[in-house]
């Protein structure tokens, strides 16, 4: 059980930055999330607390210890990796019982720590297997066995559901969030997958070109993105955006968006302050978007594109002088044919503004 | 398009081997493997009953009814043939572990590890590789006998562990490969030091090629003949080149050679079904 502090920690390959200047806190018995696209340096920044890549700059404290040099032997961890990396010439048990013998535990005790793991995560009969002569869904456990029978500071995981079928993902996504109520450690989640990010963190990272976008519970992370990017990456399908243009009104502001203009009062739109006669990017979330087939007050004006059934709802791609945007939540029985003239509406307090330029949030 | 063309089956495609009855065809199938399989065997049958021929009837060994194991007797009679096979047995033994040392930490560094060290000696035996066989056999000579080492068990085993180590440890690269990195990261967390990551997870994983590799390593000394004609003499008679001393002034003594070739492949033989299963494992990583 500890904290993790990274402190201005960087990875340089050559001129290359794979990961700049991360200053993150990885509180006690915190579920932490690093998400982001390929190759925004969140691997890397885990393989760094792992031990598994050298440090170029910054240090990196694991409880009271600053474990920069230290071999990945001595920082007491743990670490699921994405294709379960079992011992293949071993059987289950011995897989599981590696570490601890590596570290001279008494056999008696590797037994009952076994059995401990084996019984949360119902291995009982796989233990005389080979991991070969298992599914992926049960290799992942095995895989988590062998970090909970080690009792370590910290729990690392490596995008450990990516290779699992869509179902069993779900399924292990669960066992993972009530395993880790039930082992309670530090643990450090990498993932692509923003489902996965929003689920199972305490806090979410997110990441992109190799720096910290934003941190935050998964609802800040949500409702409040910081940048355009954050907004664009959590949400799915991805929150659209209209290139508009703000304009003072009374007690409020008209934004002039392809389409149409909104008025939002004051209250609603803080962040829009000074903004009187710039361009902002406006944001708005697919969820929060309703659609009407007659004329509507404060609404875009566009046709219907394209539309997805999905049985609970509709997607529907919605063109707006030449923008496409996308609305979900459109009940399912709805008849919408292509090119079929509709009106868009979304509560004002539900738009987020963006920079055009910086890409950071006007809030 | 209608859903009732994309559904319909994609046409077949139809060949002369289509076009036979089933009857036909399992006829054909059997012509063409007994073809290939004669192709392999019948040098061997040919071997094995020449060998059991009385030295006049091997030029017409498929007439005639003599058969005799004389060959076999006189052949062990001469002192030279049983040395030459305990000095290949144990030239091909020595070289194999010899080499294996080194082919398979040199194959691991190459697969794992990456900067100017395993950079450079890729490319010194990637241009080893490259050069000829037979081009090395005389500078390895005017080496081998400057240094003294003419004859001597240690030229020749030199020699082998050094094309063992120039060939060998390319494959075992690409054995190291196909073995995900992840399980050795596993095991450094688990308490492992990188040596003790190699050793003991690496290692084992690695097992089947190794043992296919060392079957590879030592048939290829075993049946090795042109370093063992340059590289030794009278000292180290090695079995391809005894074999090769029934060619005399008086012609070849085919009946002794053969049979001397058909006790040569007997270990050969034991030792590559003994270590099959490893090899076909080997071959699938």
């Amino acid at each position: 059980m500890a904290e993790v502090v990274l402190r201005d920690v960087c990875k340089r390959y050559g001129s290359y930055n794979a990961v700049d200047n991360v200053n993150l806190t990885i509180r006690d018995k915190e579920f932490l999330v690093l998400v982001g696209p390929s190759g925004c340096g969140k691997s890397t920044t885990l393989r760094m607390i792992a031990g598994l890549e050298d440090i170029s700059d910054g240090t990196i404290a694991i409880g009271d210890e600053t474990v920069n040099v230290l071999p990945p032997r001595d920082r007491d961890i743990a670490m699921v990796f994405q294709n379960y990396a079992l011992y293949q010439h071993m059987t289950v048990y011995d897989n599981l019982a590696f570490g601890l013998r590596n570290r001279k535990v008494p056999e008696d005790t590797i037994k009952t720590e076994i059995d401990r793991a084996v019984d949360i995560l119902g291995l009982r009969d796989l233990l005389k297997r080979k991991p070969r002569e298992l599914s992926g869904g049960q290799q992942q456990r095995v895989a988590l066995g062998r970090c909970i029978v080690r009792n370590a500071k910290v729990f690392l995981f490596d995008e450990p559901l990516s290779n699992l079928d869509a179902k069993l993902r779900a399924h292990m996504r669960l066992e993972l969030k009530r395993l880790h109520r039930r082992v309670e450690t530090t643990a450090v989640y990498v993932t692509h997958d923003q489902v996965e990010a929003m689920t199972l963190g305490d806090r979410v990272v997110v990441m992109n070109n190799s720096r910290i976008e934003q941190v935050g519970t998964p609802w800040e992370i949500y409702s409040r993105p910081r940048t355009r990017f954050v907004a664009s990456f959590i949400g799915s399908p991805a929150m659209n955006f209209l290139d508009g243009k703000v304009k003072r009104n009374g007690s409020g502001y008209n934004i002039h968006a392809p389409g149409g203009a909104f008025h939002v009062s004051d209250e609603s739109a803080r962040g829009l302050v000074g903004q009187d006669g710039r361009g902002v990017t406006i944001g708005l979330r697919p969820e929060h978007i309703r659609l009407y087939e007659s004329r509507a007050d404060n609404a875009l004006h566009g046709r219907v594109e394209l539309t997805e059934q999905l049985g609970a709802e509709q997607l529907v791609e919605v063109e707006v002088e030449g923008a496409r945007i996308m609305v979900s939540r459109v009940e399912a029985e709805r008849e919408l044919k292509p090119g079929t003239p509709v009106y868009l509406t979304v509560e004002p307090g539900q738009l987020r503004y963006f920079d055009p330029v910086t890409e950071q949030a006007l809030a | 398009m209608s859903l009732a063309s994309s559904a319909a089956p994609l046409p077949r495609r139809t060949g002369l081997f289509d076009l036979l009855r089933p009857g036909a065809r399992a006829a054909f199938m059997i012509l063409a493997v007994s073809a290939v399989l004669l192709l392999f065997l019948a040098p061997i049958i040919i071997l094995v009953v020449t060998s059991l021929r009385p030295g006049w009837g091997v030029y017409y060994i498929h007439r005639g009814t003599e058969f005799t194991l004389a060959n076999y007797v006189e052949v062990f009679q001469r002192g030279v043939v049983i040395e030459a096979f305990f000095n290949s047995f144990l030239v091909a033994t020595a070289a194999t572990i010899l080499s294996l040392g080194v082919t398979v930490t040199s194959g691991y560094m190459l697969s794992r590890f990456k900067g100017w060290l395993p950079k450079t000696w890729f490319t010194s035996i990637y241009v080893f590789r490259t050069v000829p066989y037979i081009s090395w056999v005389l500078p390895l000579y005017v080496v081998n006998e400057s240094l003294g080492l003419y004859d001597t068990f240690f030229g020749i085993l030199a020699a082998h562990v050094a094309v063992h180590v120039c060939f060998f440890s390319w494959i075992m690269k690409g054995f190291f490969d196909g073995i995900d990195p992840s399980m050795e990261y596993a095991a450094m967390i688990d308490g492992c030091t990188r040596w003790g990551a190699f050793r003991r997870v690496a290692l084992p994983a690695a097992g089947p090629a190794i043992a296919a590799l060392g079957i590879l390593s030592w048939l290829w000394t075993w049946n090795e003949f042109l370093f063992a004609l340059i590289l030794t003499g009278n000292r180290t008679p090695l079995l391809t080149v005894t074999m090769a001393q029934f060619v005399t002034e008086l012609g070849t003594e085919w009946n002794l050679m053969s049979a001397m070739a058909v006790m040569a492949m007997i270990p050969a033989v034991i030792i590559t079904l003994f270590a099959q299963k490893y090899v076909i494992q080997g071959l699938r990583i």
